[in-house]
């Protein structure tokens, strides 16, 4: 019954199916079944989707389909491993969010996407996000890598200023910052002062192992 | 059966329905006051015999009104081309949009961008890509690489068709020469398919004794014809546009009337196109706004007349490169052809004023049939694709449509995807090389190439193709069109290549 339930899980986030995928979540945990196991279950298929969409063999809409899918039975396992204290083994956390002004969302989600297959925590923090909501979330998070992303010009500079706010709360050394989006190159990281740039997806997920040492 | 592109909407119509019927008056009024030169005893009687006006010795017909709407009648509106592969069969007519590969003589070399006679090798290299291209649906072997380097000149025609026969399963057309026409049709009634038989007409007003006898071999043979009228405006036709679509319906009446003399009821496609002329050097311009023009109405009239059109607008650029006035020539020669009501688009490879073939071009000419034929096709407006449920569902910011199973379901559909174009952002484009679109075509050549199997000729269907080269070559040894000295080099091209 458990493995049952655990092909289920997979081949709902396979199929974008995210009431399928709750369902099979609530399932699980009415069956007593492995919680870890059945993130690790997941885990693997968004991975699969992730494979799949780096080779472009997948696009973006099955991508943000079976993250979905994920994300809604990952929300009902966690809180119920919350209650038993149990905590899945991450790479590292990342607090990722498209910066103050700008409004686009798929790049970021994207890399949010990847980064979950690869085995992250990720704290997407949405779009639109004010300087200070990155600085709380790097702090109440812990995170190891902060991730922002602007795709017009005119909102570039909100990442100059989300870096200069983490060096005067005394927690840049703390945490790595990666930047992206169609305004960004390699020039302009190295000149606000992140860590790193990538230009896809894929080469984002990578960027963090790097800087990780994954 | 390939479906090809549906146009889903009315076609274009730049003539008004008064200047349609004054076009059509005045080329029956050609017909019966000056009428057509035909150099062919045998026509000349057939004529002569249905009612026409015929002077035997300026052998000069003049056909009256009532037998050209007559013959007019009697063609098919839709016509059947029979492909070797019969998943790749056509049907010609209607709203349908077929692409035909492109022709031109000689191989463009894209390094140097000079021009030399293609290989055996490179000939069937571009009978692989054609049949892989997805938006070429009918082949054109026959008449791309005209210039074959080591092939006598009467015999490139039927090599290059048994080239297209062994390495592509689409439809395929041919010409005549020298009598070759009867060699292919023999061959392709043995592999039950049809060629559509392409007879050209010279302007003004002439049938010299090669196209009628090739319509004679077509239309006996049942094949539908293609008569192939593409006058040099202010030369071969009036300067003005509209005199000279004048003179290629009257020359288009002229050839309906003797196909459907020699054959009631075969099937006619007629291929068209007026070139404006250069007044400097003379040279003519295959592709032109005046061009698309003269097609736009010239397609009109075909679409009243229920005959359907093969348009050489857009076939080729002028351009001697792979470069933007090659793009936008032949793109917007061929969108103008299908917007119009066209039903087969010469297109695909062809460049330099039909003096190149380029295999290259013709994946990215592949890219552009693609976006045209999804432009035909039209807007799908139903419960399902107006999405109002899906709009409502997903609501304001920070609602989206990516997530949905509505996306996920017609993305593919709706939104047609080029193969070859850039398309990266910059900073991709930057890391992975800077490659343009030529660059991408070259891989996907290579690809294509590497992984892309025709389906074989069976045994059988090998012998009747060996059979026609071999008949052939042998009849025109003996004619004397072959000597000892091509045939050694013939024979050595042939052989380099197995």
């Amino acid at each position: 019954m458990a493995n049952q339930i655990l092909d289920n899980l997979k081949k709902a986030v396979l199929e974008c199916d995210a009431q399928g995928a709750s369902s099979w979540a609530a399932k699980a945990v009415e069956e007593k079944v492995d919680l870890l196991k059945a993130l690790d279950a997941l885990t693997d298929a968004i991975r699969e989707v992730g494979d799949g969409f780096g080779k472009g063999e997948i696009f973006l809409p099955e991508l943000v389909g079976a993250a979905e899918a994920m994300q809604s039975a990952t929300s009902i396992i966690e809180e119920e491993l919350k209650k038993t204290g149990a905590k899945r083994e991450s790479l590292g956390t990342i607090v990722a969010g498209t910066v103050f002004g700008d409004i686009h969302n798929i790049g970021k989600s994207m890399v949010c996407t990847l980064l979950v297959a690869a085995g992250f925590e990720v704290i997407d923090l949405g779009v639109n996000v004010e300087t200070e909501r990155f600085i709380q979330a790097v702090k109440d998070y812990k995170a190891d890598v902060l991730a922002m992303s602007a795709l017009l010009t005119m909102y570039t500079a909100e990442q100059k200023k989300v870096i200069d706010r983490l060096k005067e709360e005394g927690i840049r050394d703390k945490v790595k910052v990666i930047v992206g989006g169609g305004a960004i190159n390699e020039e302009f990281a190295r000149m606000v002062g992140a860590d790193g740039y990538a230009p896809t997806a894929p080469e984002g997920v990578a960027l963090t192992k790097k800087l990780l040492g994954k | 059966m390939i479906k090809g592109f549906t146009r889903n909407y009315k076609p274009l119509e730049i003539a008004t329905e008064g200047q349609l019927e004054a076009i059509h008056r005045g080329a029956l009024t050609v017909l019966e006051t000056t009428g057509i030169r035909v150099e062919h005893d045998r026509a000349l009687k057939m004529f002569k015999d249905s009612g026409c006006l015929v002077d035997f010795v300026t052998k000069r017909v003049r056909i009256p009104a009532w037998l050209v709407e007559e013959c007019l009648r009697r063609c098919p509106s839709n016509v059947k081309l029979r492909a070797r592969d019969p998943n790749c069969d056509l049907m010609v007519g209607g709203d349908t949009f077929y692409f035909l590969q492109g022709m031109g003589m000689r191989y463009l070399d894209l390094d140097s961008w000079e021009t030399r006679p293609a290989t055996v090798k490179e000939h069937r290299e571009a009978m692989i890509i054609g049949d892989a291209l997805e938006n070429m649906h009918m082949a054109g072997a026959y008449e791309f690489y005209t210039d074959r380097a080591g092939i006598p000149p009467c015999m490139v025609y039927l090599e290059n068709l048994a080239s297209g026969l062994r390495y592509c399963g689409k439809a395929e057309h041919f010409g005549y020469e020298d009598g070759c026409e009867k060699f292919a049709i023999k061959a392709a009634q043995e592999l039950g398919i049809n060629l559509l038989g392409e007879v050209g007409s010279a302007a003004p007003l002439t049938f010299y004794a090669g196209v009628v006898e090739a319509t004679y071999a077509y239309a006996e043979a049942g094949f539908p014809v293609n008569p192939c009228i593409c006058p040099t405006a202010g030369a071969e036709s009036p300067v003005t546009m509209a005199g000279s679509i004048v003179l290629l319906i009257a020359q288009m009446m002229a050839s309906v009337v003797m196909a459907q003399l020699i054959k009631p009821g075969v099937g006619v496609i007629i291929e068209h196109g007026i070139k404006p002329m250069d007044m400097q050097t003379g040279h003519p311009y295959f592709t032109d706004v005046s061009k698309s023009l003269t097609t736009a109405i010239t397609n009109q009239l075909l679409r009243r007349y229920k005959i359907p059109s093969k348009s050489t607008s857009g076939f080729t650029s002028i351009s001697k490169k792979i470069d933007f006035q090659c793009g936008y020539e032949k793109s917007m020669g061929a969108l103008i052809s299908a917007l119009s009501g066209g039903h087969i688009q010469i297109f695909q490879g062809g460049s330099a004023s039909e003096l190149v073939y380029n295999t290259v071009l013709a994946i990215m000419d592949d890219d552009v049939a693609g976006w045209i034929g999804r432009f035909l096709e039209g807007v799908t407006v139903n419960d399902e694709t107006l999405a109002v449920d899906v709009i409502n569902e997903v609501g304001p910011i920070p609602g989206h449509f990516l997530n949905t199973a509505h996306t996920r379901k017609w993305w593919k559909a709706e939104h047609y995807a080029t193969r070859v174009a850039d398309r990266e952002v910059y900073p991709v484009w930057v890391k992975s090389g800077k490659k343009d679109a030529l660059d991408h075509a070259r891989e996907r050549m290579s690809e294509i190439l590497a992984t892309h199997k025709p389906v074989p000729l069976t045994p059988a269907q090998e012998r009747i193709v060996e059979r026609m080269l071999e008949e052939a070559r042998d009849y025109y040894r003996k004619k004397g069109l072959i000597s000892d000295q091509e045939w050694a080099v013939y024979m050595e091209a042939l052989e380099a290549d197995s």
